[in-house]
């Protein structure tokens, strides 16, 4: 008997970025990262002033890696991350673990988040059904 | 078990640590390079777990250790209990024990002065601390490299003393003290490491030959490394030793556990978790 081969797809990260900052107008950015802080693909709404420098966007994503790795500090206790926020006066930050990646996404501040999240998770959802 | 005092702690890390642990009745005689097992209670038992001593034999004022305080996918139970122990607290130790110590000797019995290589995964970089102290306090003539790998500078423990033992090396010249010591970052391109500009990689990959047939390794000592004159110890995941040994083995190279027939090798390795 042949020993069965286990087929791992990568997600299409540019297309979920696509998809998810079209989902609402309140979102500014969408992109992925690994564990070793490398953009696997990210996606800006046009026309819009960049918040941080370059080097700034390095900074806040070694943050956002260094809370996710202590957060998953207390997994065995209770069980997996699922979402962050952080409200800043000019943006929101939200983060959502998937398939062992980071899914990155800013916001408008002062908005209501939970059509913004529930379309986001739908649209990851609709990805692992594929 | 054996009483004693945690004497020192001071955090690199939130999750890397250095401990001193003096013991009641001082410091027993050891060899560089060998473990102490550890004793703290918790819930009416005493938890141990052995760690790789980094002082020198040579320092009798108290034990040394680099320690880790892994968490996931459970927080290891004694090194949660360090992590959160005070200077002064009591703790309990056991003698010294393990093989990963000097070949003074080699098989036939003359005398080992070949180059000494130590290469240490993370905190598999500890006894290879001891090591160099203690071959720096019994003037050892032979040639010395330490090769620490880690995956954040900040995970350099020992940076600062090696340095000054590779510094002393130079001021001093190769014939009195020969010591070099090199550091490689896994993970360069995060932003912790941006300002990091020694070498790249896992620190096995100091063995890797480059597109003119040298390695790292053998520019830093500038000649060829062989099973004559070249004897490795390694520590460290087993991922590192299995890494150092896929480069090793295809050049002749053994390891004490599979030696030679006249009972001669070249690796001696030790691996954790």
């Amino acid at each position: 008997m042949g020993m069965a081969e286990e087929i791992i797809t990568e997600p299409n990260y540019e297309k979920l970025c696509s998809n998810i900052i079209n989902s609402s107008e309140h979102i500014r950015f969408a992109g992925f990262v690994n564990d070793k802080s490398k953009i696997l693909h990210s996606s800006e709404r046009d026309n819009l002033d960049p918040l941080l420098s370059d080097h700034e966007i390095g900074m806040s994503i070694h943050y956002t890696l260094e809370r996710w790795r202590k957060a998953q500090n207390f997994t065995f206790r209770l069980g997996k991350e699922r979402l962050t926020f952080t409200e800043y006066d000019q943006v929101t930050l939200v983060t959502i673990p998937f398939k062992g990646k980071l899914l990155l996404v800013s916001t408008e501040p002062r908005i209501h988040y939970d059509p913004i999240i529930e379309k986001i998770n739908s649209i990851l959802t609709d990805w692992e059904k594929l | 078990m054996e009483n004693g005092t945690i004497s020192y702690t001071q955090l690199l890390r939130e999750d890397l640590g250095i401990f001193r642990v003096t013991p009641d009745g001082g410091v027993p005689d050891f060899k560089a390079g060998q473990f102490l097992t550890l004793g703290l209670p918790l819930e009416s038992k005493i938890v141990n777990r052995a760690y790789s001593i980094a002082s020198s034999p040579e320092n009798k004022k108290f034990f040394e250790f680099v320690i880790r305080w892994v968490r996931r996918p459970l927080p290891g139970r004694l090194t949660s209990l360090l992590f959160n122990a005070k200077e002064g607290d009591k703790i309990s130790w056991a003698k010294p024990a393990g093989n990963l110590t000097i070949n003074d000797t080699l098989a036939n019995g003359e005398k080992d002065s070949r180059r000494i290589v130590c290469i240490g995964g993370g905190t598999g970089l500890a006894p290879f601390v001891s090591f160099a102290q203690h071959l720096h306090d019994t003037n050892d003539k032979r040639e010395i490299v330490v090769l620490h790998g880690a995956s954040y500078v900040d995970e350099l423990s020992y940076k600062q003393l090696l340095t000054d033992l590779e510094n002393e090396s130079i001021d001093k010249g190769k014939d009195k003290w020969n010591f070099k010591y090199r550091a490689a970052i896994s993970r360069p391109e995060e932003w912790t490491n941006r300002a990091w500009h020694g070498h790249k990689g896992r620190i096995e990959q100091f063995l890797r030959s480059n597109d003119a047939g040298k390695s790292p390794l053998e520019e830093l000592v500038g000649e060829k490394i062989t099973a004559e004159n070249t004897m490795f110890y390694v520590c460290g995941w087993q991922g590192t030793i299995d890494g150092t040994m896929d480069y090793l083995k295809n050049k002749n190279f053994v390891t004490e556990k599979n030696k030679r027939e006249d009972g001669s090798y070249e690796v001696k390795f030790e691996s954790y978790g």
